[in-house]
């Protein structure tokens, strides 16, 4: 067991190195520069202002000191553009905006899209099994940024506590944790009936209906624990998906975190912002992928061995 | 006696009988004639010329769909629009799917270190922030994609017009192409690994031919059925990406407009007109469900599992 956790954080690291590398030399990659402004920056200007942030030097020099930066000091540099700004303050404020839509989302989708999938299961085949499989599919198909704004007008404008924009009070949470929790219902839902169908077809449940066990009891404890396990497996990338999906999200109801601070970083050239938040989102999704398999191994003893 | 069936023809059958299935055939087909046969036809109109006078119109005669904010029209709008969306799909996953087989074949097929060397590549390509790396990458091949325009148009002498439309989507294709393969590597790799244990393959081994020549003439024509399956419910996944990038602003590029910029721009107005944002997402949606569904079908017909239900 505790070989497994050690050699799964050994690949986390890894994966983490190599996104940094990779997103450091895509950076570069990228044409403009962060310096590219409607008027001219002097010649001498521009010099002294890569001199300050360390963007004169050949890019494998650069690189090193990044890595130097990270893992001696853990320091993720600072803004290019704003003076004394440092990218991990940029985090710090708006992760938790983003962590809390997350959870929330999670949330939601987990008290949907799993009890969903396993009454679809149980009952399958049947007018409960067929809308349920519908409504999943129609939030696998509309894009956030359809079911957002329709969400945003048909309950927003008609129920005036809910906010359909800003981030201030608790009413402001619910439309954009809602629009992202459906549409990760939709896909666990889907999941866990594969998963119940797939259980419940084996010859242990067929044993337990011999002897007698009552339908309730064969789904809750006989065949839950092994029909989730493919649901389980998602919320880890589902994690990852919440974070990209929140992209949209944030841009919809105007809400302050993290997704924004992305796209206006790529846009803008600001390098270490857009290496300090990959790295920040790939740490995150690493560690969720970690929590997952772990889920994963609770529910499945033969996965114990290998 | 009863006759022999070729898997494909049995494959058809379960399929044929499968209503969700044909439905999505249908629908499907008629969203890709309408796209790119209905532009051609002489009643649909420019989907560039602006009109102010007439613009937010409702539905009419001249306007099946009504027009935008700008006086266009917007029927003719989807149908351009889902081009770009459609080609966008399909390149895109074309490009990913053809890395992935390749790359998934040539591991299992080695096995061993190889094997092992590859897929853990991938096992740490796939907890990469997907998203995040597609807009990174769409930015920096987009300079070269330029480029690549002006080269076109100096060497063939074409319009701009002509040529921009189709040179302007290649970040996107290399882009969500050179990171959507990872999957249908894994399924590939398994695949080939059942396969290659199989007597004809021994066979073929025994008959002196070449690794390449058994792995592309004899192991990959039987491992096609995992590939069209998995390639049918890829191309909704690429295409709802393509949407998500164009409403970020970092997809689809003016001239070219695609369905996400058109369900973005409808979202925006909505609350003026309504029928801006439901006829894109109409086509949209429906495509995406006739996909997904004709995926599923295809995985009942095709799967060995399903085969005595």
């Amino acid at each position: 067991m505790i070989r497994i956790i050690l050699s799964r954080i050994g690949q986390g690291i890894i994966t983490l190195f190599v996104l940094v590398t990779l997103t450091f030399f895509l950076v570069r990659a990228m044409p403009g520069s962060p310096y590219a402004e409607e008027k001219a920056i002097p010649a001498h200007a521009l010099a002294r202002m890569k001199a300050y942030t360390g963007l004169d030097q050949p890019i494998p020099v650069q690189y090193f000191r990044y890595l130097e930066n990270l893992v001696v000091h853990q320091d993720l540099g600072d803004l290019i553009k704003k003076d004394g700004i440092k990218v991990s303050e940029i985090i710090a404020e708006s992760f938790p905006v983003s962590l809390a839509l997350g959870i929330f989302s999670i949330g939601i989708a987990l008290i949907v899209g799993i009890p969903a999938g396993v009454i679809a299961a149980v009952r399958k085949n049947t007018c409960i099994d067929y809308s349920a499989l519908a409504a999943a599919m129609i939030g696998i198909c509309l894009p956030s940024f359809v079911i957002g704004p329709l969400l945003a007008v048909t309950a927003g404008l008609s129920l005036k506590s809910l906010n359909v924009a800003g981030w201030s009070s608790p009413g402001d949470w619910i439309l954009p944790a809602i629009t992202l929790g459906l549409i990760n219902a939709a896909y666990l839902a889907r999941l866990a009936r594969g998963g119940m169908l797939d259980v419940l077809n084996q010859d242990y449940i067929r044993t337990a209906r011999a002897k007698g066990v009552s339908e309730p009891r064969i789904v809750i404890r006989h065949a839950l624990r092994g029909g989730l396990i493919p649901a389980v497996a998602f919320i880890g990338p589902a994690f990852a998906g919440m974070i990209s999906g929140s992209f949209v999200i944030e841009t919809i109801f105007q809400i302050p975190g993290m997704g924004q601070h992305f796209v206006n970083a790529a846009t803008d050239r600001e390098f270490f912002l857009i290496q300090g938040l990959v790295l920040f989102y790939g740490f995150l999704i690493v560690g969720a992928n970690l929590l997952a398999d772990l889920a994963q191994i609770a529910l499945n003893p033969r996965l114990r061995k290998a | 006696m009863e006759k022999g069936t070729s898997l494909w023809k049995d494959a058809w059958h379960r399929l044929a009988h499968n209503r969700a299935a044909i439905v999505s055939l249908g629908v499907l087909t008629v969203i890709l004639v309408l796209c790119f046969i209905g532009p051609l036809m002489p009643f649909v109109k420019s989907p560039t010329i602006i009109n102010l006078a007439n613009s937010s119109a409702a539905p009419s005669a001249a306007h099946w769909f009504g027009t935008d904010q700008l006086g266009r029209d917007l029927f003719s709008r989807v149908l351009y629009g889902g081009q770009v969306s459609l080609l966008v799909g399909l390149v895109a996953t074309a490009v990913a799917v053809m890395i992935g087989v390749i790359y998934g074949a040539i591991a299992g097929y080695a096995g061993g270190k190889t094997d092992d060397l590859l897929m853990r590549f991938v096992d740490i390509l796939f907890a990469l922030p997907f998203l995040v790396l597609v807009i990174l990458f769409a930015l920096v091949v987009d300079k070269p994609a330029s480029e690549f325009t002006e080269w076109v148009i100096k060497t063939t002498g074409f319009e701009r017009d002509r040529v921009a439309p189709i040179t302007t989507l290649i970040p996107l294709f290399i882009a969500i192409g050179a990171i959507g393969w990872l999957t249908i590597a894994r399924i590939v790799r398994a695949q080939v690994m059942s396969v290659k244990k199989q007597e004809f393959v021994e066979a073929a081994v025994s008959l002196g031919l070449s690794r390449t020549r058994i792995l592309f003439r004899h192991i990959l024509p039987n491992v096609i059925g995992p590939i069209i399956i998995y390639t049918t419910l890829a191309v909704p996944g690429i295409m709802l990406l393509e949407s998500v990038l164009s409403f970020l602003g970092l997809g689809v590029k003016p001239p070219n407009s695609s369905w996400g910029i058109l369900i973005k721009e409808g979202a925006d107005r909505m609350e003026i007109n309504w029928l801006l944002l439901f006829f894109p997402s109409a086509f949209f949606a429906s495509t995406l469900f006739a996909l997904n569904f004709l995926g599923d079908g295809l995985r009942d017909a095709l799967d060995p599992k399903s085969a005595k239900d």
